[in-house]
């Protein structure tokens, strides 16, 4: 079943003192399938974080739709936009974003409390979760206290506690190490593999290599894509490499 | 190399207008306001006027005040611009650039700020010079013509002052970018905050503090003990104020974070958390707005009240134009003569200045120390002193006299009494037993009376007791003597009237009865005394007025001071609030907050922060109120109402300032936080 559609998306900005408008995207399509782990890969200016932002709800495209679910996202009206973030989508970003003046409990609890949960059942969702992250004992720290793969971590309870339909990642191991990484990466593995849908963008080769399908985009256009198939993870990890220096190196394209 | 750091200097200081502009706006107007103030108290102006050392006392007060007021003040604000800049510092370290050379730039920057706002304030200060002239000259009820003096001495002092001042400020600086180090500074701002831990012990100690410092304020009712535990009531509210403000607050709210039923709802959950970070940053700042919100209600409605009460309070000291008195050691046929002729020349000497009396008022007073326990009255001097008894005035009329002066009748038998206390005391005994003479039943209080002269001041609750029987009540407390032999209680005579003159002929009149006075000599007992002075009003007001409308001076220039400095403390809590709730904004739209939500949120905590100080200052200013009342006593303001009326004044006025205040510094901060675009991440 198709969880997301994005259909001939369009953005484009136009400067405030006049000058050229820029085109961020120039007509980008493309479909994800339940329970789907979509990496989405280009360089700095490609249009990838314009592209979460549009999926995220947070920026409407110029032109082109996109449907989350049945659901097209430019005809939400603008008082249910942070309610439908909030219930379908989850976070996960490169910064961690978590608030300095919350305990990593309440940093999880956020979107549910913003939901007007009763307390009682937002532990009975915490819990479970928390101990399926491995940050149990982490909860009454602040997230100063705590290490970055740590922090990443409370992030990703944060994101999936109000069992997103599509959990959007953004850049998630950009300011980790290579051991909180592999541990972050196996994590979302284990979240995938359960069910959840994913879509993650990203720079690093290593982390796309663990999805089940790689979108590459190069100034505004979906340029091309890999579908992991039965490939194992290094087998992946190449095919991607080589795809990126096709893309970097300017092949036409696919 | 030199061109360099200029470039630098000026370069940083224009791209933190936001921050620099109101600093150099503060240095202005504290050097241009104590340009002014020392301007007026060595300026001409004052040389020429009758009680002028009154008022050049008390500007030299104020210029003492304000000098430290903006030492304090100027560190305060240079230690937040240095916090800001601390990454700069730290960029241009990266970038090659050795401490010294950091030091370069902050000497540029020190020395320019110091000429301008030095130069600037005194030419500031000197185009409003002539207006405060104006002003001071008109409530001291002066004339004064437009001229305008430059004053050299009082801008070679400023420039001194303010040139230390920055001086040390820039030592400071100096010192700080010495001490650090730099590379650091480039992380120090995104440096993980600690939580605030609450500190339950001191937020306790603050409630206590705080409560004693009210307790205080509401039951003295002597103004000397008032006056006395006033200071001990303002360092007590000082302290209690700042341990509230910064563990009280956060207590405060990890109370509320433990009823996870109250802290788990939408529009709890972020205002608390969020506000615990607040208060520990801010809670020393919002105290000592708080402080100097109290300090500019405190001195403008004392100081208005002083202001508009002093006619009132002149009138009370002075009943009359011209006072006559004398003191007597007895009452006898000899000091009636003696009296006679004291009214003779009076009126002699108010003839031949062609005026006529009018309005007379003549009484007679038996007065005493005594001290007071219960009932009983014991003239002081003829017992030792005993901690449980407390010192009165006695002042004992014949009741025909109030009579006669107020135009009532009142109806008492032989043992009764008519009383009146000053201070708005009340007698609670039924009866009062004065040393060596009968027992008195107080049969009422008398709602004022028609003279109080020098009572109006006096220290000591004065007690006036209206009996029928003067001589029987008075005379056995006349023969009391102490162990030397002499008089304990002396008959005191006032003879008071106006005249039509103008105050120039009053004072000359004055001038006439003085001299006949010590012309006169009278044939009295060897054990008797008559001694006679006159006072005149109009030759007392200028003084009166000069203390009056000197306080009300001060206390308007420093109230204006002080309240400046109160907005920029928070204009520039603002602002740097603005910057660190940006990045939360952004985070919490993510999470799926709305934006409605957000700003209602950070409304409802920007709200908190600003009139916590303002909410409490009123507080304050309510508990403070009792105190006020009873040190205004001592400068012979009583009138309860008027007090009550200018602090509710001052305070709404206080109030509609401070919220304008809000409505513009919200606005800087709803700018740098919706800075944030949608996309920024």
């Amino acid at each position: 079943m198709t969880i997301l559609d994005v259909k001939g998306v369009k953005k484009t900005y136009v400067p405030r003192f006049g000058g050229a408008p820029v085109e961020a995207l120039r007509g980008v399509s493309f479909s994800a399938e339940e329970g789907e782990y979509v990496a989405i890969m280009g360089e700095s200016g490609s249009g990838k974080t314009t592209l979460l932002n549009i999926l995220a709800a947070l920026d409407r495209p110029t032109a082109g739709t996109v449907t989350l679910d049945g659901m097209d996202l430019g005809k939400i009206r603008e008082d249910r936009v942070a309610a439908f973030r909030r219930e379908s989508l989850g976070f996960v970003f490169q910064e961690f974003n978590l608030l300095d003046t919350f305990t990593v409990e309440d940093n999880i609890l956020l979107p549910l409390v913003l939901a007007n949960q009763p307390a009682g059942k937002m532990r009975q969702r915490l819990k479970p979760l928390v101990e399926r992250l491995g940050i149990a004992d982490l909860l009454k720290k602040y997230p100063y206290e705590i290490s970055g793969g740590q922090k990443q971590r409370a992030a990703v309870a944060r994101a999936l506690i109000t069992n997103p339909r599509l959990l959007l990642a953004d850049e998630p191991t950009g300011a980790l190490d290579s051991r909180a990484t592999d541990e972050l990466l196996a994590l979302f593995e284990r979240v995938n593999r359960a069910g959840q849908t994913i879509l993650m963008v990203t720079h690093s080769v290593k982390a796309a290599s663990h999805a089940s399908r790689v979108l590459f985009i190069k100034d505004g256009e979906l340029f091309h894509q890999i579908y992991r198939g039965d490939m194992d993870n290094e087998r992946f990890y190449e095919r991607i490499a080589q795809a990126l220096t096709l893309l970097t190196t300017g092949g036409e394209k696919a | 190399m030199k061109g360099l750091y200029r470039r630098l200097a000026f370069g940083a200081m224009r791209k933190n207008y936001r921050y620099y502009l109101p600093y150099i706006l503060a240095c202005l107007g504290m050097t241009g306001m104590y340009f002014i103030l020392a301007a007026l108290s060595e300026g001409e102006i004052l040389l020429s006027f009758r009680g002028g050392d009154i008022m050049r006392t008390i500007l030299h007060l104020g210029c003492g005040v304000l000098m430290v007021f903006s030492l304090l003040f100027l560190f305060y604000t240079n230690a937040f611009l240095l916090r800001r800049r601390k990454k700069e510092f730290g960029l241009y370290n990266v970038l090659g650039m050795g401490k010294r050379h950091l030091m370069g730039v902050c000497l540029w920057e020190g020395v320019s700020v110091a000429l301008l706002s030095i130069l600037g304030g005194i030419l500031l200060g000197l185009l409003f010079s002539k207006a405060a002239e104006l002003l001071m000259v008109h409530l001291l009820g002066m004339r004064t013509d437009f001229r305008l003096r430059i004053n050299v001495a009082a801008m070679l002092q400023t420039a001194a002052v303010f040139g230390v001042i920055h001086l040390l400020l820039l030592l400071h600086t100096l010192y700080q970018v010495a001490r650090t180090d730099p590379l650091s500074l480039l992380r120090s701002e995104s440096a993980g905050e600690k939580p605030p831990r609450a500190n339950f012990l001191a937020a306790l100690l603050g409630a206590v503090l705080l409560g004693l410092a009210y307790y205080l304020a509401v039951s003295i009712e002597d103004p000397v003990t008032a006056l006395i535990w006033f200071f001990v009531a303002v360092i007590l509210v000082i302290l209690g104020t700042y341990l509230l403000f910064i563990s009280g607050s956060v207590a405060l709210c990890r109370l509320l974070q433990k009823n996870k039923r109250y802290y788990y709802k939408t529009n709890h959950f972020v205002s608390v958390s969020t506000m615990a970070f607040r208060m520990k940053r801010n809670g020393a700042g919002l105290a000592s707005i708080c402080i100097l919100c109290t300090m500019v209600l405190v001195m403008l409605a004392s100081t208005v009240c002083l202001y508009i009460g002093s006619t009132d309070s002149l009138m009370q000291r002075y009943p009359r134009q011209i006072l006559l008195s004398a003191r007597l050691g007895a009452l006898s046929a000899e000091e009636e003569e003696a009296l006679e002729a004291l009214r003779t020349a009076a009126l002699t000497e108010t003839a031949q200045c062609g005026l006529a009396p009018e309005n007379t008022l003549e009484y007679h007073l038996l007065e005493a120390s005594v001290y007071r326990r219960g009932e009983d009255a014991h003239v002081a001097g003829t017992a030792p002193y005993d901690e449980e008894s407390e010192l009165w005035e006695l002042r004992i009329a014949p009741l025909s006299d109030y009579e006669r002066l107020t135009g009532e009748t009142v109806d008492l038998a032989d043992d009764e009494a008519l009383y009146f206390a000053t201070q708005g005391r009340v007698l609670e005994e039924e009866t009062l037993r004065l040393q060596g003479g009968p027992a008195l039943r107080i049969a009422g209080q008398a709602e004022e009376i028609p003279a109080l002269g020098d009572d109006v001041a006096n220290v000591s609750p004065v007690l006036y007791l209206f009996v029928p029987n003067f001589e029987e009540v008075a005379l056995p407390l006349l023969a009391l003597t102490n162990s030397e032999g002499s008089s304990l209680a002396d008959i005191s005579w006032t003879l008071g009237f106006d005249t039509d003159g103008t105050d120039q002929e009053q004072m000359l009149l004055y001038e006439d009865i003085s001299q006949a006075l010590e012309a006169l000599k009278f044939d009295l007992p060897e054990d008797s005394y008559v001694h006679a002075r006159v006072e005149c009003r109009a030759e007392q007001q200028e003084g009166f007025y000069s203390l009056y409308g000197g306080l009300f001076f001060l206390g308007v220039t420093l109230g204006i001071v002080f309240l400046f400095a109160a907005v920029l403390m928070i204009y520039y809590k603002q602002i740097s609030e603005g910057y660190e709730d940006r990045a939360r904004f952004d985070i919490m739209q993510r999470v799926g907050m709305t934006r409605r939500e957000i700003r209602r949120s950070i409304n409802s905590q920007v709200l908190t922060v600003f009139f916590l100080p303002m909410l409490t200052a009123g507080l304050h200013l309510c508990f403070a109120f009792p105190l006020l009342y009873r040190l205004l006593i001592l400068f012979g303001v009583m009138d309860f109402a008027l007090l009550m009326q200018t602090t509710a004044l001052c305070f709404l006025a206080f109030a509609l300032l401070y919220t304008v205040v809000y409505r513009v510094t919200s606005g800087a901060y709803y700018r740098i936080v919706s800075g944030v675009g949608r996309g920024e991440a």
